[in-house]
């Protein structure tokens, strides 16, 4: 465990040609002393398997208030099918001891109308306190304190949990939180600060991470869910990987991921669906473009999951008479607009990079074939 | 006393209020004072070291803009990547130049700081409610210890005079390239740069952020002398010699930064770093090895020095 180790990962894995992929990869560093779980947190016990719950009764019928009881129920029925034990303690069991010291990544960059919804936040609280977890080693986190200002989660949060982000704002200013001897080096586009460091909580203290990401449409990487709230959420300086209208996450999302601790540890996907964003993402300042399948899926496999995310967004853009996330054509590409973009469903501020989750099931981290992915559906 | 040994240790303040600011002057603890020739005797019956400075002085003085940022919009993120507004390539590129800043009052402290790391023969015509940051500034730079040490080059520019090499020394500078300046090849830097070369072709230069990049790439980062982490706002200036270092860090972003990670190449012993507004602290996550050392400053604010000595 004391062991530094160096591990040179040349991202230059063979991509199918349906990615296109039009970049040429970096080259990354990864530095690390942590060595893997002998049972790796991603892709865990269940690759390939997710359990989806839906639920029209979890929101209102503006799609505004969330019933909490109703999600408590989804969540309570997704656990149990996905560990196959008979009550919901058993199946948290499975993942959490009460000596755990656990990190519950939320996603707040949706503020205010697609973040991770604060009941199964709450509810994920209650859990972990059921197993055993005292509220005293629960840590809410996420990077930006400006947008966990947004959501106010501590008033539905059992007492004694902490609720913590690494930064005050999306600044670069604040380095503190983040572990120096922890770090991705890759030059993407000649910037001069060439490393991002994981979060000191995640090295240091966490144990185990519940990661809970949204189901939203994102510029850069075509959807984002478990992959890129994990990866993107933990490190800090990774708005570099986007540059004048290309973007390397292709490679970055799934590399970040796969840095020790955060891959052993991160035990246990949840994706709120409750809400979602079909364009304009990973941002939701407005209502314009969300949408409410009220929906979570749950799994250990973030590549699984994030694989059927990508057809829940690009269906919904398709529906919607939105150009799909896969298309790589420059006619629709206005880089630096983001005014345009979120005027227009058809600009693309990036060239985006959907095969980022393909690329993160050749790295281990789950199964992105849909052909093997079992998919268990259960409403409630 | 002449102006060139008032500016030996400190840059010079122009204060052209009248001698009744005196007790705000003073409050500020700065003493000397570069004045309008007809207001020089009564700033000195007031207490004042002072140096008159006539409108032809100052007025050959080559003007440079306060040193500070400017924030831009990058791309798709949320993200701002800065543009910094430094002075250290122009101070670098002519050592022999006289300078003159307006200062704006929120970068009085920062213009001060610059003007010291680099040794410039500057004066800052500060707006009056930067005083007080001026003046805590100038009482921080005067208690550092001394350390005149030689500056150090990874790159050797040779420079026609030319604008287009200003500008590529303005992005060298940027990017934490440490460089020297003269007319032939140095033999004692890693890389040697003639602009006009078949490796450095003219036309290339014509961007010249490509151009430091394509600067950086033949260095190589590993063979840098200074990298810097956590920023893109901060610009270091080292000097050492064989026993020991200092290393100036200048932060033109406005807000302080923590946790800036510095990597140095060679064996450094823990240091100690004064900080502006903090004073004397330890470096934090202090690392050696592999042919570097590397540790981080908790806080920075506009200025910090970083006195090293080398490991045994």
């Amino acid at each position: 465990m004391d062991r530094r180790s160096f591990l040179e990962l040349l991202a230059a894995a063979p991509l199918a040609s349906s990615l296109r992929a039009e970049t040429v990869s970096p080259a990354y560093k990864v530095v690390s002393r942590y060595a893997p779980a002998a049972l790796s947190g991603m892709p865990g016990p269940y690759p390939g398997r997710v359990v989806s719950v839906k639920s029209p009764r979890c929101l209102d019928a503006a799609g505004r208030v969330v019933d909490v009881e109703v999600v408590r129920e989804m969540m309570d029925r997704g656990m149990r099918a996905l560990t196959g034990e008979a009550t919901v303690l058993g199946a948290w069991r499975r993942f959490f001891e009460p000596a755990d010291v656990v990190g519950i990544k939320v996603n707040a960059g949706g503020v205010p109308w697609v973040v991770s919804s604060p009941a199964v936040v709450a509810e994920t609280c209650r859990q972990l306190m059921a197993v055993g977890v005292p509220a005293s080693r629960i840590v809410v986190f996420e990077r930006f304190q400006n947008q966990l200002d947004g959501i106010k989660y501590a008033p539905h949060l059992p007492e004694g949990v902490t609720v913590f982000a690494a930064e005050k704002g999306n600044r670069r200013t604040d380095n503190s939180a983040y572990d120096p001897a922890t770090y991705v080096e890759v030059d993407f586009f000649g910037e001069d600060d060439t490393r991002s460091n994981l979060m000191r909580l995640v090295t240091q203290r966490l144990t185990k991470i519940v990661n809970i990401p949204n189901m939203k449409d994102h510029g850069a990487t075509g959807a984002t869910g478990c992959l890129k709230n994990i990866a993107y959420g933990c490190f800090s300086n990774v708005a570099r990987s986007h540059s004048r209208g290309q973007t390397h996450t292709l490679t970055a999302v799934g590399t970040f991921a796969a840095v020790e601790p955060l891959r052993s540890r991160t035990v246990l996907q949840i994706m709120d669906g409750l809400r979602a964003v079909w364009h304009g993402g990973p941002f939701a300042k407005t209502e314009r473009y969300v949408f409410h399948p009220r929906q979570m899926l749950f799994g250990t496999d973030p590549v699984a999951i994030d694989r059927l995310l990508l057809d829940i967004i690009d269906e919904k853009r398709k529906a919607e008479g939105a150009i799909s996330i896969w298309d790589r054509s420059p006619k629709y590409l206005k880089f630096n607009d983001a005014g345009s973009r979120d005027a227009d469903p058809d600009v693309n501020i990036l060239i985006r990079e959907p095969g980022h989750v393909e690329y993160a099931g050749r790295l281990g981290l789950g199964v992105a074939d849909l052909a093997k992915i079992r998919v268990e559906e259960t409403s409630v | 006393m002449s102006l060139f040994v008032l500016l030996a240790a400190l840059p010079a303040v122009y204060w052209a209020q009248p001698v009744e600011t005196a007790p705000a002057v003073k409050q500020a603890g700065i003493e000397r004072l570069c004045v309008p020739p007809e207001t020089a005797a009564a700033w000195r019956s007031a207490g004042f070291t002072v140096v008159p400075l006539a409108e032809r002085e100052r007025s050959e003085r080559v003007k440079v803009r306060a040193p500070g940022i400017a924030a831009r919009a990058e791309v798709a993120s949320a993200s701002l990547r800065p543009w910094v507004f430094a002075n250290g390539w122009r101070f670098l590129r002519a050592g022999a130049g006289r300078y003159w800043c307006d200062v704006p009052a929120r970068q009085a402290a920062l213009a001060a700081a610059e003007a010291f790391a680099y040794g410039a023969d500057e004066v800052l015509a500060i707006d009056p409610a930067g005083l007080e940051d001026l003046g805590r500034m100038l009482a921080f730079l005067s208690s550092l210890p001394e350390a005149d040490l030689p500056a150090v080059a990874d790159v050797a520019v040779q420079d026609d005079g030319s604008p287009v090499v200003g500008e590529v020394l303005n992005l060298m500078a940027r990017r934490n390239l440490l460089f020297k300046v003269g007319r032939d090849p140095a033999p004692d830097v890693t890389l040697n740069v003639r602009i006009g070369s078949k490796e450095f072709p003219r036309k290339e230069a014509q961007n010249p952020e490509a151009f430091a990049l394509s600067v950086r790439r033949a260095l190589t980062d590993e063979r840098r002398s200074l990298r810097l982490y956590g920023s893109e706002a901060v610009i270091g200036r080292l000097a050492r010699d064989a026993s020991r270092a200092r290393l100036h860090l200048l932060n033109y972003g406005g807000r302080p930064i923590e946790g800036l990670r510095i990597r140095l190449l060679g064996g450094w012993a823990p240091g100690e770093a004064l900080v502006f507004g903090e004073g004397r602290v330890a470096v934090e996550d202090y690392t050696i090895g592999a042919g570097a050392t590397e540790f981080s400053l908790a806080t920075l604010g506009p200025y910090a020095a970083v006195d090293l000595r080398t490991a045994n």
